[in-house]
């Protein structure tokens, strides 16, 4: 040991280590040079890239939606209301594990299996990441505490408050208001890149109704803001807004009032009314029943419920009558006349011997008359137009219909609206089929038949019409020609609204304007005509409407019409021994304005009734029809018929009492 | 080699300055090491405050282990270092034996089997002395032979550095083991290893890395490399510390964001933003100029320790303190090169500022080794 002390030379060691030292604070030296040259490249040189996305990283722009356009009645009652409710969302990206927080919050609040597979439906959709997702929409104040106090074992789940449409009058405007609902995949690829940046912050749509049809002017414009965000997505500060605008508030022709008359009239009955004020087109009622509940839509509808809805085969529900076609049968036949007398086919002092049934030159087949339905044979003897509307005599408008022929009928009623859409914004109202040569080559691709005239002429074989028509041919005729075209926004954020008419329709034109009266004159007494000693010599409705109602203060003139579901033959049907089926009853229907003849009022409204399964037209749907008028010049507008001019009322009265 | 003459101006400075600090030298305290010592952690905690959101709990904590670090290294600096040096072989036995001890009995502390929880005793990591106990061993094995070390010497040295670093990595603390590795090498290399040697196993180490990359590196540490060579491979996962602490530095720019403004801290984008990535927050909310400020005190502690190696009467004081000053300044850079992407992101704090216990005490240990080794008269001892 001593030996290497001994060789230590302790000098110069000291100057090997100092040396060593000193290279060591080079070092040293050096790599803080070389760190400070990394902070002078990310604080100096990359400074803006780095601020940037520092900004990037916390800044997050986002929508801010815009409150949607209220729909008010014609009354301002509001039909569409912005409800706040509470709803659980969930950011996915937060949660830890998914499956498991589902359960825990299934034991806190109620959440189904289809509430589960609707959210996966959500989160499938594209979204973009860390945005929340409703789990449940409608939280309950109770289910919004448990979810509070639990919230430390809920990393990623929230309430959030939203607003949502709200329907007060729920499935009373079901069809004609429509609804929202949440915007489906295809809806969103259907929008233009400007749109979606406009429903950037929107998460339903109108799907039905007006709330269909004016969804540009109901949505309004999306707002943004800038939030400064935490990295798990809270928002701690928000910078900069931009307001959203609110969508527009749509005022409607639709009276509520009238529409609850109408619901109610039609009773237990599945049907239609449409309403159309006759000055303007404004659709004042339309209703479809049964309905169903459109807030159901709103925040998605559960399976159960929407199969409730789609299984009813006999209800249908969700199927719009006032807008889908039926067979108009004898509601046609006013026009029919008219046209007979337009063309010069008939006149005022045509008559036919009518014995009950019809023959085409030259062809045994009979055309009964469906309207008797009896088997006392026999017609209505001799009848001109007056008399085979008012009795609703099939056999003259089977020889009418012949005289014309299809192009005529065709070419006239067309005028009325039938086969077309006339409405400027109902643009999903089906057009029915006013038949033509053209239109069964197409469609059936045969050759028009002659019987094809004699079935179309009452109404029947391959005439349809939806309820919306008739009630717009009928107030086009309650007009004596002026063409109105069905609307239903009346005005929008209290301005009178005009919706575009990119096909205006031109009057009906008649040689002799006494032809409007002719026509008023014996709908009228479709209604008013009363039982004398003359066998079938009363209105058909006279029994059902006016008798019913001695102190009626205005005239109603109307048509009734019982259309044909099934081919059943009347023997059949009159047996005692078969219990028809309800669904195999004929359809009722009923077109009427008000008030008729009068000489100073103008008529005020035109109501189509459409009762399915309602057997009888002028028993079933003209009493209908009866309740809605009342409702609407009695109750709504108050109409003083008292002061008009009672001797001229009396002189109408009498004359058609004649 | 004999210079009267300069002993003789050598001895009669230090006399001079002895007399001008003789409180001091009683206490056995340097005042410059104190200072700068106290300035770093005033400076955490002001830091830490911040990054914490003002978390009165952590910063008291913090104040707490920073007392208790002053009064420990007050404590060690009373011992003379000689006593250090005597007991240096049975203090590394048993320092070995507690890493053997910790892979059986040791509790688990984020992936690492490094703690000893002894009933009554505070926790500990024996890892963390070792720091010390390495180059104690390697200045008192070096010390007494002649320098340059001759290979023999050289082989037990690496000897007594592998077995305890080896032990370490085990313990699956990788950077505990890198400084305690690093802390013996850097015994060896101020004994004057020839520096053929230096470079022979740098390239050594060189040709051998693709080899351990290749068969010996674990994923995690592959992961690591290929992060660090390009964080945006995997940005939200692996990438996502790197590339939001660099934002963070990054937009912090010269000035910095302002005291309690930094973005990326208080809306917890920086991960770990009380302990590793600390720097982080510093250099966004005072910028530049905060990190260089920081950089200035780290100098100025490692300048203290480089004169108190130059100063060392001795041999081991001279070799212990300058292991000691450069163990903590590769801490230092470490950290501040890897929060700033400089190297691959190895789990190391940074000293003095970061949130910590047994690490801020084992950095004052060390300190009061340097304050021992400084005023303790080993005059007497060739």
């Amino acid at each position: 040991m001593t030996g290497k002390w001994q060789l230590k030379d302790h000098e110069a060691e000291k100057q090997l280590f100092t040396r060593r030292l000193a290279v060591a604070a080079v070092i040293v030296a050096l790599l803080f040079s070389a760190l400070i040259v990394k902070l002078l490249d990310l604080q100096v040189v990359q400074y803006e890239y780095f601020s940037a996305r520092s900004d990037g990283n916390r800044l997050h722009s986002q929508y801010v939606p815009p409150a949607r356009g209220l729909i008010f009645d014609s009354q301002g009652e509001l039909l569409a209301d912005n409800q706040p409710i509470f709803n659980l969302t969930v950011v996915k990206e937060q949660v830890e594990d998914l499956d498991s927080t589902l359960a825990f919050l299934a034991t806190l609040i109620r959440l189904s299996d289809d509430d589960i597979a609707q959210f996966q439906n959500r989160l499938n959709r594209n979204r973009v990441p860390f945005s929340s997702v409703t789990l449940r929409y409608l939280l309950s104040e109770e289910e919004k505490a448990r979810v509070g106090v639990n919230s430390h074992q809920l990393a990623g789940v929230a309430i959030e408050s939203q607003f949502v449409r709200s329907y007060p009058l729920g499935s009373l405007t079901a069809h004609s208001v429509g609804y929202v609902s949440e915007i489906n995949r295809e809806e969103m690829n259907a929008l233009t890149d400007a749109q979606k940046e406009n429903y950037g912050g929107t998460y339903h749509m109108g799907k039905s109704g007006v709330e269909r049809t004016y969804e540009a002017l109901l949505h309004g414009i999306v707002g943004y803001e800038i939030v400064e965000k935490n990295n798990r997505g809270q928002i701690m500060r928000r910078l900069d807004r931009t307001d959203p605008v609110a969508g527009k508030n749509l005022t409607l022709h639709l009276n509520a009032k009238l529409q609850m008359a109408a619901e109610q009239a039609l009773g237990d009955f599945r049907g239609a009314i449409v309403a159309i004020e006759p000055a303007t087109g404004g659709i004042l009622a339309m209703v479809s029943k049964p309905g169903f509940d459109p807030n159901l839509f709103v925040t998605g509808i559960s399976n159960k419920d929407y199969s409730v809805l789609v299984n009813d085969v006999v209800n249908t529900p969700l199927f719009d009558r006032s807008t889908n076609p039926y067979p108009p049968a004898s509601t046609v036949k006013p026009f029919i006349g008219l046209a007979g007398l337009q063309s010069g086919a008939i006149d005022y002092d045509f008559t036919i011997q009518d014995p009950g049934y019809f023959r085409l030159p030259g062809v045994s087949y009979r055309w009964g008359d469906y309207t008797l339905r009896t088997t006392i044979g026999g017609g209505h003897g001799e009848t001109d137009l007056q008399k085979a509307i008012y009795q609703s005599c099939d056999t003259f408008f089977y020889d009418l219909g012949h005289r014309l022929g299809i192009d005529s009928i065709h070419g006239f009623l067309s005028q009325f609206g039938f086969g077309d859409n006339f409405a400027l914004d109902v643009g999903y109202a089906r057009t029915g089929v006013l038949p033509s040569r053209d239109w069964k080559r197409e469609s059936r691709g045969e050759p028009w038949y002659p019987g094809d005239t004699i079935n179309s002429s009452i109404g029947q074989g391959y005439m349809w019409a939806t309820p919306l028509q008739l009630a717009t041919a009928t107030a086009i005729l309650a007009n004596r020609g002026a063409v109105v075209q069905p609307r239903i926004l009346k005005a929008v954020d209290g301005v009178p609204f005009e919706p575009p008419n990119n096909n205006p329709k031109p009057e009906v034109f008649t040689d002799d304007s006494d032809y409007w009266r002719y026509i008023h004159e014996a709908m009228t007494m479709v209604v008013h005509r009363p039982f004398s000693n003359e066998l079938r010599d009363y209105g058909t409705a006279f029994e059902s409407i006016a008798m019913q109602d001695r102190a009626m203060p205005y005239l109603m003139a109307g048509k009734s019409g019982t259309a044909q579901v099934v081919g059943i033959s009347q023997e059949i049907l009159s047996s005692e021994d078969i219990i028809v089926s309800d669904q195999n009853r004929d359809h009722g229907l009923f077109v009427s304005f008000a008030p008729a003849m009068h000489p100073e009022i103008d008529p005020k409204i035109s109501v189509a009734v459409f009762v399915e399964n309602g057997e009888h037209g002028s028993s079933v749907a003209g009493p209908i029809a009866k309740q809605v008028i009342d409702t609407y010049l009695l109750d709504i507008l108050r109409l003083d018929f008292g002061a008009a001019d009672l001797e001229a009322a009396g002189a109408t009265v009498t004359q058609l009492n004649e | 080699m004999n210079n009267p003459d300069f002993v003789r101006q050598a001895s009669s400075f230090n006399a001079s300055r002895r007399s001008g600090s003789s409180l001091w030298q009683a206490l056995h305290i340097d005042p410059p090491l104190l200072i700068g010592v106290c300035l770093l952690g005033a400076f955490g905690l002001f830091v830490l405050n911040s990054a914490t959101g003002g978390d009165q709990a952590v910063i008291q904590r913090q104040a707490i282990v920073m007392v208790v670090g002053l009064i420990v290294m007050c404590a060690v600096a009373q011992f003379n270092v000689h006593f250090f040096r005597r007991w240096a072989p049975p203090i590394y036995g048993a320092g070995v034996a507690l890493l053997i001890l910790v892979l059986f009995i040791g509790a688990e502390v984020n992936g690492a089997k490094s703690w000893i929880d002894f009933p009554g005793l505070p926790r500990f990591q024996p890892s963390e002395i070792m720091k010390f106990v390495v180059p104690v061993l390697l200045a008192w094995y070096l010390a007494s032979r002649p320098l340059p070390p001759k290979f023999k010497h050289l082989f037990w040295s690496a000897v007594m550095i592998v077995i305890p670093a080896g032990l370490i990595v085990l313990q699956n603390d990788t950077g505990t083991a890198i400084m305690v590795f690093m802390s013996g090498v850097f015994v060896v290399l101020l004994a004057g290893i020839r520096w053929r040697i230096v470079f022979a196993g740098l390239f050594a180490g060189l040709l051998g890395s693709p080899a351990w990359y290749l068969f010996l590196a674990q994923a995690h540490q592959k992961n690591r490399i290929l992060t660090f060579l390009d964080p945006y491979r995997d940005p939200t996962g692996a990438g996502y510390n790197i590339i939001q602490s660099q934002i963070a530095i990054g937009s912090g720019g010269i000035y910095g964001k302002g005291y309690g403004n930094g973005a990326q801290s208080h809306l917890d984008f920086i991960p770990e933003s009380h302990t590793d990535f600390i720097l982080a927050v510093l250099a966004e909310e005072f910028g530049l100029l905060g990190v260089l400020f920081l950089i200035g005190l780290y100098l100025f502690v490692l300048l203290r320790g480089f004169a108190i190696a130059y100063a060392a009467r001795d041999l081991f004081g001279r070799l212990l303190a300058g292991s000691i000053t450069l163990t903590f300044f590769l801490y230092v850079f470490i950290n501040m090169a890897m929060v700033s992407g400089l190297v691959p992101v190895i789990g190391l704090p940074l000293p003095l500022i970061s949130r910590g216990g047994t690490s801020i005490v084992t950095l004052f240990i060390g300190f009061g080794l340097l304050m021992s080794i400084q005023t303790h008269d080993r005059q007497k001892f060739p």
